[in-house]
């Protein structure tokens, strides 16, 4: 625990902990969702992460498209 | 007398004396102004305050279950603004901030179409003074294309209005049919305020150059009011549910990319608006109280988190990622009540945007719209890399900056202390929160599948984030100007219609220059051949001229006669 800490610091290993807790409770309750494919194991643990991944990976794909100089509309 | 008076009218009213009030006493004054239209709130359902003018009834003053929600919040909302504003000495914000407010809320008590017209159209005049209270050369630009396109809407909603008087007679604020044409033009007047996709580029172009206490207040107002309209008029039209849905995804792309962590907020501000107008679009008890609840909820935790930035633009003089960071040590009231902000737009259990954006996930849950359902869910994480973890990281953490400065002034931290406890407290206590919506409810927003779903959902997403942090993947934020769909207005349009203009101009001077020419080599041409011992001198017979003449004459008349014959 302590090396986790060191090697990704306090607030990082807090939510990485945080995390496995939400997971295991998950484990201990019946959690269902909204739709039927919300029910799988762990389902929206794997939609955040993913989707986050997916969020900054379009939008560093857009910087080279949409991102221009600071004076861009005062040329 | 003055219970009659629709809300707000008293504020906007009360805004001229401003001006010629000591500072302090000022914004007791706006206080006082804000309590006493709100006093006409306890008047109850019904039509209070009509005029006729002109044979036409204007139905000042009317009140519903979905006016009073909104009637609440823009009270709430005024009276943060009149606190978190109270450092500025001048008088022209307050005056604009008052009427402003004064003028949404009157809007939400109109009764028909012509007298919500007039309360657009103040709005729209009332609060582009907060953007050219950013007082730079960029910011009266902005102004200027601010008030253009807010008239413009304007204009549609007028149109509109005339057109369903001439058919039926009367303009009354109800629900309106999409496939009219006075609906349509209603629904791109309601549409443009409420910053629809490829109509969104003035809220992103305009609200990061208004002052620091502008933005707050611009936050609050031009686009809620909108939503109410929609939810007054529009409530079910199923387009509204496609719409709502592309809202709240792809602003999420520019938010991740924009530097200026105001405008980040706008694009934010889109995006949960989005969830609104989904709500609006599906129409049930459930998705409206929603849609309501939303709108409120929204208010509090956007203006929380502008109000931080607002302190932080206040304070250091930028609010751009890149020369921000580490501000925590000298800010950590605005910190932690921007964290709060946070930490409630990402819609943690406990805090209000869990309680609001649960029943329009379970109205969408419910009427199986699996698809428009999991778009939003992508959204909630978008909400939380965005605005839940990129305001708050990069302003007060991230890397150190070197910046020092000191805490944001008193009346700041007040407004933004209060702003927190409303968010704390309705996520807290949600069944005294859903009280105040249009529809009776019955929902539970804390079960066990809600609650761990959540945190499950939201808690991965920060750790990707993390993650990204840690290992170095997440660029750096760049100084950088983010294309919108205002590109099109400042870019494209001017790019396509300067040089068409230009060539038109030289086509112009081209043939003046020819024209020119021709006429003098005629000139020449003519005094050779009819001058000078030639057909037309003096000196020829006048029997030869009179029978060119008649020749003349003979050949035009044959060359009619080709077209008439």
């Amino acid at each position: 625990m302590k090396a986790l800490i060191k090697k990704f610091g306090k607030i990082n290993s807090s939510v990485l902990l945080l995390c496995i807790v939400f997971l295991v409770f998950e484990l201990i309750g019946h959690r269902h969702g909204e739709t039927s494919i919300e029910d799988f194991t762990f389902f929206p643990a794997f939609f955040g992460f993913l989707s986050c991944i997916v969020i900054f990976k379009i939008g560093v794909s857009l910087r080279s498209f949409l991102m221009k100089d600071e004076d861009y509309y005062d040329k | 007398m003055i219970s009659n008076f629709p809300p707000g009218f008293i504020m906007i009213i009360g805004a001229l004396l401003i001006p010629f009030l000591p500072h302090i006493i000022r914004q007791i004054y706006m206080m006082i102004l804000i309590l006493i239209s709100a006093y006409s709130l306890t008047l109850g359902f019904g039509i209070h305050s009509i005029i006729n003018l002109m044979g036409f009834d204007f139905i000042l003053f009317q009140s519903d279950s979905l006016t009073l929600p909104f009637a609440i919040i823009f009270h709430i909302a005024a009276a943060l603004n009149v606190i978190y504003g109270a450092h500025e000495k001048q008088w022209k914000q307050h005056v604009s901030i008052m009427s402003y407010s004064g003028a949404a809320i009157a809007a939400v008590h109109a009764g028909d179409l012509f007298t919500l017209f007039i309360w657009w159209e103040a709005t729209a005049f009332t609060s582009v003074f907060l953007i050219l209270a950013g007082n730079t050369y960029r910011s009266y630009r902005s102004a200027f294309r601010y008030i253009l396109i807010q008239v413009t809407s304007g204009m549609f909603l007028l149109a509109g209005a005339i057109i369903l008087l001439i058919n039926d007679g009367s303009a009354l604020l109800t629900k309106f049919d999409i496939n009219s044409l006075y609906g349509q033009l209603i629904f791109i007047a309601f549409g443009i305020k409420a910053a629809f996709p490829l109509l969104n580029g003035w809220l992103q172009d305009s609200y990061p150059e208004a002052s620091e206490i502008g933005t707050v207040a611009l936050s609050t107002f031009t686009t809620k009011l909108a939503i109410f309209c929609f939810a007054k008029c529009f409530a079910g039209t199923e387009l509204l549910i496609v719409i709502g849905a592309i809202m709240t995804f792809y602003p999420i792309f520019f938010a991740v990319i924009e530097n200026d962590l105001r405008r980040v907020l706008t694009y934010s501000l889109n995006n949960q608006l989005g969830f609104m107008i989904v709500a609006i679009g599906i129409g049930t008890e459930l998705a409206i109280n929603g849609a309501v609840a939303h709108a409120f909820a929204h208010i509090l935790y956007k203006g929380l988190l502008f109000m931080g930035m607002g302190a932080v633009l206040f304070r250091v003089g930028t609010c751009k990622a890149s020369e921000l960071g580490g501000l925590f040590k000298y800010m950590p009231i605005t910190a932690v009540c921007t964290i709060i902000g946070a930490i409630s737009i990402s819609a943690f259990p406990l805090f209000s945007g869990f309680v609001a954006k649960s029943l329009i996930m379970s109205a969408l849950g419910k009427e199986g719209l699996v698809l428009v359902y999991f778009m939003l869910l992508f959204a909630s994480a978008g909400v939380l890399h965005h605005s839940g973890i990129k305001i708050p990281f990069f302003a007060f953490f991230a890397h150190e900056s070197g910046i020092k400065t000191k805490e944001a002034p008193l009346n700041m931290i007040v407004a933004m202390i209060i702003a927190s406890a409303l968010c704390i407290l309705i996520g807290i206590f949600p069944s005294t929160f859903y009280q105040i919506l249009p529809y009776e409810i019955n929902y539970q927003p804390y079960d066990f599948s809600h609650v761990v779903g959540q945190l499950q959902l939201l808690t991965f997403a920060a750790f990707a984030f993390i993650c990204l942090w840690h290992f170095k993947i997440y660029p750096p934020e760049l100084n950088s100007t983010v294309l919108n769909s205002d590109w099109v207005y400042r870019k494209m349009i001017p790019g396509v219609l300067i040089p068409l203009l230009k060539l038109v101009e030289r086509m112009n001077q081209k043939f003046e220059e020819l024209m020119i020419i021709l006429f003098s080599r005629t000139k020449i041409l003519l005094s050779n051949t009819m001058l000078k011992n030639k057909v037309f001198d003096r000196e020829v017979g006048s029997d030869t001229l009179i029978v060119i003449q008649i020749f003349t004459v003979f050949l035009i008349l044959i060359f009619i006669g080709q077209f008439f014959l």
